[in-house]
C-alpha cells in the first residue's frame, strides 16, 4: 500500500494483476453494508471512506490516514478472499 | 469581453484566467465536479483560487459548480475506455458552452497548454471542441509547464494546485492520444448527449 500520485490516497495493486468479477464483487460488499456503484471497470464504494476497486483488483482507498487506510485495505482483501498486498 | 473559464483546481487554469482578468475581461467560472472519481480536494482548490483572484483583480467571479461524476459513470458503462478522456472533456465543453448562453458570454477559456497530457494533443483537442461553436481561448497553449508554474508562484496560486488530492480515477489506463472524429462520433451514438447535458446544467449551483 502507498500515497497515490495526488498524495490525497492510498493505494494497493494486486501483482499479477487480477480479473475479479465486478459483479459478484458487487453483491458481496452490498450485503455487507457498502453503498456500491458499478462503473463497469470498477466499482465505487462506501462505507465510511470512499474507495474505488478495478477489476484488475487495485483498491484505492480516499483518505491520507494510513492506519485507516489499512484497515479498510485488510477488511476488502479479506472479504473478497483476495492476495494480500504487498508491502507496509 | 464576457467569458466562461472551465477551472480545474489545477496549476495552469488560475493562471490562464489571471490572464484574461488582467485584460479587463469578465469572467464567470464552472468548476466540473467529478466526485466521486476524486475527492473533495479540486473544488476546495477551486474555491481558493477564485477568493484569491477575486480579491487581485475586484471581480466577483461567479463559480458554477456542475455535477459530472454521473456522466462519468454513464460513459464507462457505455463508451470505449480508450478514448474516455476525449468524451470527458466533450461533456465538460458542451456543459460550459450552456453556462456561457445563461450568462451571456461569448468565449470559452481553458488552462490548456499542448501536450501537457494524454488529452491536450492537438487531435484530441479538435475532437472535444469539435461539439462546441464559441470561440476557445486558451492564455497558456505554447507556454512550457516551467513557465506557467513561475507565473503561478508569483500569483500566490501554486501553493494551493499542488495541495494533496486524489487524481481523476476515471483515466482510462492507455488513455487515446489521437482520436478521430468519426471513431468518437460512433461511441457518442450510444448515449442520450443531450439529456445528459440538460441534467448536469439543470443540477448546476451558483456560488
Amino acid at each position: 500500500m502507498r500515497l497515490c500520485a495526488g498524495g490525497g490516497a492510498f493505494e494497493a495493486i494486486p501483482r499479477p494483476r487480477l480479473e475479479l468479477n465486478l459483479a459478484e464483487v458487487k453483491l458481496r460488499l452490498e450485503a455487507a453494508g457498502f453503498s456500491v456503484v458499478d462503473a463497469r471497470v470498477m466499482l465505487l464504494l462506501k462505507r465510511g471512506s470512499e474507495a474505488t476497486l478495478s477489476r484488475d483488483g487495485r483498491i484505492l482507498i480516499k483518505t491520507r490516514d494510513p492506519e485507516e487506510a489499512r484497515r479498510i485495505l485488510d477488511d476488502l482483501v479479506g472479504r473478497l478472499g483476495l492476495p494480500p498486498p504487498a508491502g507496509p | 469581453m464576457r467569458g466562461v473559464m472551465l477551472m480545474s483546481g489545477g496549476i495552469d487554469s488560475p493562471v490562464a484566467l489571471s490572464l484574461m482578468l488582467r485584460q479587463g475581461h469578465e469572467m464567470v467560472a464552472v468548476h466540473m465536479d467529478n466526485r466521486p472519481f476524486t475527492d473533495d480536494s479540486p473544488f476546495a482548490k477551486v474555491t481558493d483560487h477564485l477568493a484569491l483572484l477575486r480579491a487581485r483583480h475586484g471581480q466577483p467571479i461567479p463559480l458554477y459548480l456542475l455535477p459530472h461524476g454521473p456522466t462519468q459513470v454513464t460513459l464507462m458503462r457505455t463508451t470505449d475506455r480508450h478514448v474516455g478522456c476525449v468524451l470527458c472533456r466533450r461533456f465538460m465543453w458542451r456543459a460550459a458552452e450552456r453556462i456561457a448562453e445563461r450568462e451571456g458570454a461569448s468565449v470559452l477559456v481553458t488552462g490548456e497548454a499542448l501536450g501537457q497530457v494524454a488529452s491536450q494533443t492537438l487531435s484530441n483537442m479538435r475532437s472535444a471542441t469539435a461539439v462546441v461553436r464559441l470561440p476557445i481561448v486558451r492564455p497558456l497553449i505554447g507556454m512550457d509547464k516551467h513557465e506557467i508554474e513561475a507565473m503561478a508562484k508569483e500569483l500566490g496560486t501554486y501553493g494551493i494546485s499542488i495541495r494533496p488530492g486524489v487524481c481523476c480515477q476515471a483515466v482510462p489506463d492507455r488513455p487515446a492520444t489521437r482520436s478521430s472524429l468519426v471513431q468518437i462520433d460512433r461511441q457518442e451514438s450510444k448515449l442520450d448527449v443531450d439529456g445528459i447535458v440538460d441534467e448536469v446544467v439543470r443540477r448546476a449551483t451558483v456560488l
